[in-house]
């Protein structure tokens, strides 16, 4: 008797205790997603800091709800998300060690190690490029020929490269104008072409009110130059360190993932939270939008979520090779030692 | 539930529900009208409203605008014409900012890699405040990009100045050209001046005014929520509305017109009216819903629901007491009619002043009680003449049952053998008649007639009879000839109901010797001491009374000891049963074959008890007579 008494005074104080718990996070408190590195770590987890590649958005809708659901400190994870920044600065973060994992697209990672081994790919978001070329009907672009002669807007910063080996590939003379993340050099018809991703920028032209049947869409997945888009990144150091860790991180976030894509309007609501948290302009329906394509990325029939395919490896680098610079070329198990 | 259908068929609730229907049929028909004629006028005068609101908003920002686009014009002038050192532009670009109050800031960009500077001029209380940016991003900026790639002035969508008051705010920006440098001259105007002119508004009751720019997004609202968040376009995904997308088109291509929209979300039912900006292209809408644009039409409408339901009450009120009143005389005279229907024949028939119809009834009802009352007081007179007549009638039966002879074990002290008979008359008096007596010391006479007919007159010709047959039999030794006095009797009296059918016998105590004559009667049964019986059923006359010369015949039998003489009137097989079927001599053999032993009163009590019970539903009565003797032995 005495030892039922006790057990159950603890498990009722086990309840009072878990109730306020649980009761913080419904109340829509999201600050601990971006904690200060400052902020004191959590006993027997590992404090792991991740730099996004944007601001919030449904892009990383999978790392958000793995933060929600507790999965990085069921993984033993302390995750600090960071705010993003240029694109430049993204392996210099890893370097000077601001930051251990880095969320970057595969070329720029291939790029990066062309003077050595430098990063890593612990694991794969998007299973295949995202890209397009958007030229508008009215301006005379109705096929790829008729790139030729005509401004391209391509992004300033990393992400243009696999925009530039189509280019290379089709013999098309463009003369390149390098854009922020507007699309209004393209509605303003300063540019006749532009690259863009489907998941946003697309979305976003459709939702200014250009119409679909007025565009000429060059999907670059579907012309030779499939090369997925983002993955996560960490310095060969901090792998050599810290493999387990990195393995720890990439399934927590493709629980989020999972979590995300079987309760989407949850997500959604968790995107958009955040969004206004951090005065973002967002509507629902292009939140959904890009929700749904990254649905199409991560999950694809003949490709393990999360890991980076050998064949997109070796076919990006191959491609660079070939139509952008003459990277050396690690093996795919050095890339990914993951694997 | 009776109740409720009785109230249904009243003439209040009949007339009413007439009314009702006439009245809905009427509000339907005047409401669609109603509909029909007036809701494009009402709608014409709102929407009239709108456009006078969206062209009032349109001048104030254009104004603000244009001045901006004048500006601008003149610094390009400036920069591009008059070759101006560095204190003369600040001067410029001071009096143009202090001069108007809507330019939040100038900036001053150069085009040149190598000359990378940017200078941005803000308006401060104690003068002018200049911020340098050095670094190359302000080259990917579009106030600084697309005006110079177009090489043409362009206002911006909203952007966030991040390096300055980081509010909202949009610029126009117009390329120039110095001697060997070029560049970009932009003027930002904050967003909040042209949302306080669009937002603030109390003309707008039920409706909202907004500004979409040129790619459609929303940038002044009332909702906050939606400015910068929402385009028209995202809007038309979010809520699955085709229609706010073309909306969409038509406002960022410059369009001016009405639209609506018909659905439920955020841009439910609504009425828009949309006219472009002259200045920057972007777009000025009125959106009112449709239930403060039909407000006036819908008073109307409540009006005219009101009108007929207060006119279909007025008329109710009125049809209900008015039916009340007419109906009054005719309850009064139905409650009158019960009570001279349940015998109050005094009771006093109401005047009626409601109407002719009534009166008329009234009238013809008092004619009626009228009439009743005469007729109750001849049928009063009749009854009692009915009553003493029948006192007569009950008298005379009483007599003519003193004429039956009693019955006795031994009648009229024989021992020889023993009579029972019965004599049940239909009514007071019958037409029937037995009877039996000693013609001498040894002959034993017995009768059963039947006069056809019943009533006084039957009975009378019965009472005739039975006084006449003992006074003639002592003349007369055979049955035949007795009868055959009685025919002449009866023909010579020559009344109408002095038909008779009659059976007389004669037994000789002596030697058993049964002499019978059947005149037109029923047949004679004899049950023998073992139960087997005789049945004798020929007649030897017709009936008698009919024809004077009536050849009349006789017939023998020679009685055994312990045979009963089974005698009868019609009365016994003409007894009907209620599925109007006969009793018939069947009948009468099963009940006589079922008999367990002989004894007059027995069977005679047998006979008649199974009659009763045949026809005891039956509607037809007739006199009943059972004369049962039985001979027990010769005389010694």
């Amino acid at each position: 008797m005495r030892f039922l008494r006790l057990t159950l005074m603890y498990l009722v104080l086990a309840l009072l205790l878990a109730i306020p718990a649980c009761r913080s996070k419904r109340e829509g408190d999201y600050s601990d997603f971006y904690q200060s590195e400052s902020a004191v770590p959590t006993n027997d987890l590992f404090v792991l800091r991740y730099r996004q590649k944007w601001h919030p958005q449904a892009q990383f809708a999978g790392v958000y709800m793995a933060m929600d659901k507790d999965f990085y400190r069921q993984y033993g994870i302390d995750l600090r998300i960071q705010p993003h920044t240029a694109d430049s600065l993204v392996f210099s973060t890893l370097y000077n060690k601001n930051t251990d994992i880095a969320q970057m697209d595969i070329l720029s990672g291939i790029m990066e190690n062309k003077n050595g081994l430098k990063v890593v790919n612990i694991g794969q978001i998007s299973q295949k490029s995202s890209q397009l070329l958007i030229g508008k009907r009215s301006r005379g672009i109705n096929s790829i020929e008729d790139f030729n002669g005509k401004k391209i807007g391509l992004w300033r910063t990393a992400s243009h490269y696999v925009s530039r080996i189509f280019l290379a590939k089709e013999n098309l003379d463009m003369e390149i104008v390098p854009v922020n993340w507007s699309i209004n050099l393209f509605t303003s018809n300063a540019i006749e072409v532009i690259n863009v991703m489907r998941f946003n920028e697309y979305n976003q032209m459709l939702q200014a009110g250009l119409k679909e049947e007025d565009l000429f869409i060059a999907d670059l997945s579907e012309l030779g130059c499939n090369i997925p888009d983002d993955g996560f990144f960490v310095t060969k150091e901090f792998y050599d360190q810290h493999s387990d860790i990195c393995k720890r991180f990439v399934s927590a976030t493709m629980d989020g993932w999972h979590y995300a894509f079987a309760h989407p309007e949850e997500a959604l609501d968790l995107v958009m939270t955040l969004m206004r948290k951090e005065s973002i302009p967002a509507s629902r329906s292009h939140q959904k939008w890009m929700f749904n394509e990254m649905r199409k990325l991560i999950l694809l029939p003949d490709r393990i979520p999360g890991k980076l395919n050998k064949q997109d490896y070796l076919r990006a680098v191959s491609l660079l090779q070939e139509f952008y610079l003459p990277v050396k070329a690690y093996s795919f198990e050095e890339f990914c030692p993951g694997d | 539930m009776i109740k409720s259908s009785r109230e249904d068929k009243t003439l209040a609730y009949q007339l009413i529900t007439y009314v009702f229907v006439l009245t809905l049929v009427a509000f339907i028909v005047v409401t669609t009208l109603t509909q029909i004629l007036f809701s494009g006028r009402i709608s014409k005068s709102q929407l009239e409203n709108m456009k006078h609101l969206a062209h009032e908003r349109i001048y104030l920002i254009d104004g603000i605008l244009s001045h901006v686009e004048n500006s601008l014009e003149m610094m390009c002038f400036s920069l591009s014409a008059l070759d101006l050192d560095n204190e003369e532009l600040e001067g410029l670009i001071s009096v143009a900012i202090k001069k108007d109050k809507h330019i939040h800031s100038i900036a001053l960009a150069e085009s040149h890699a190598d000359h990378l500077s940017a200078r941005v001029f803000f308006k401060e209380e104690d003068g002018l405040r200049v911020n340098v940016i050095r670094d190359a991003n302000y080259f990917y900026e579009d106030w600084f990009q697309i005006p110079l790639m177009l090489n043409k002035p362009y206002w911006t969508e909203p952007w966030v100045d991040s390096s300055g008051s980081g509010e909202l705010i949009i610029s126009y920006s117009a390329p120039y050209q110095t001697e060997g440098v070029r560049g970009i001259v932009s003027i930002d105007v904050n967003l909040k001046e042209l949302q306080r002119l669009i937002i603030d508004s109390e003309c707008l009751q039920g409706g909202n005014s907004f500004l979409v720019s040129a790619n459609g997004t929303i940038v002044a609202h009332n909702d906050m929520s939606l400015i910068m968040n929402q385009s028209l376009f995202s809007l038309a995904d979010e809520y699955n509305e085709p229609k706010l997308r073309e909306l969409g088109h038509k406002m960022i291509s410059g369009e001016t017109g009405f639209f609506r929209i018909r659905g439920s979300n955020i841009v439910n039912s609504r009425h828009i009216y949309y006219q472009a900006l002259e200045t920057n292209g972007w777009s000025v809408g009125i959106s009112m819903k449709n239930d403060v644009l039909y407000k006036d039409m819908r008073i109307v409408l409540l009006t005219n629901t009101f009108s007929a339901i207060l006119l279909f009450l007025i008329v109710a009120l009125i049809i209900y007491s008015r039916a009340h009143a007419l109906t009054k005389p005719l309850r009064e005279l139905s409650e009158a009619a019960l009570r001279i229907g349940g015998g109050e024949f005094d009771t006093r028939i109401p005047d009626s002043v409601a109407g002719l119809e009534v009166a008329t009834l009234s009238q013809s009802f008092r004619f009626m009680q009228e009439s009743l009352l005469d007729y109750i007081q001849s049928l009063d007179i009749t009854t009692y003449e009915k009553e003493k007549m029948r006192g007569d009638v009950i008298y005379a039966g009483e007599i003519q049952s003193k004429l039956i002879p009693d019955n006795t074990d031994h009648p009229i002290g024989i021992k020889e053998l023993r009579a029972y008979g019965i004599l049940e008359p239909a009514g007071d008096v019958g037409g029937d008649l037995y009877d039996y007596f000693m013609i001498d010391e040894d002959r034993f006479c017995f009768v059963i007639a039947d006069v056809v007919g019943t009533g006084i007159g039957a009975a009378m010709t019965m009472t005739m009879a039975s006084t006449l047959l003992p006074s003639l039999a002592p003349f007369y030794t055979k049955s035949n000839e007795l009868l055959r006095e009685l025919n002449s009797f009866l023909c010579k009296t020559d009344i109408e109901a002095n038909f008779i059918t009659a059976l007389l016998g004669i037994i000789d105590l002596k030697t058993g010797i049964l002499q019978y004559t059947n005149a037109g009667h029923m047949p004679l049964y004899i049950r023998k001491l073992d139960g087997v019986l005789e049945k004798y059923s020929e007649t030897h006359s017709t009936a008698l009374g009919i024809f004077e010369d009536l050849n009349i015949g006789s017939e023998e039998i020679r009685l055994n000891v312990g045979d009963e003489i089974i005698i009868f009137t019609d009365g016994v097989t003409e007894a009907m049963s209620k599925e109007d079927e006969f009793f018939g001599l069947g009948g009468l053999e099963e009940v006589l074959s079922a008999l367990l032993y002989s004894n007059p009163e027995n069977t005679a009590r047998a006979i008649v008890s199974r009659v009763h019970d045949f026809a005891v539903d039956s509607k037809y009565k007739d006199d009943i007579t059972v004369l049962v003797i039985d001979y027990k032995h010769p005389r010694a």
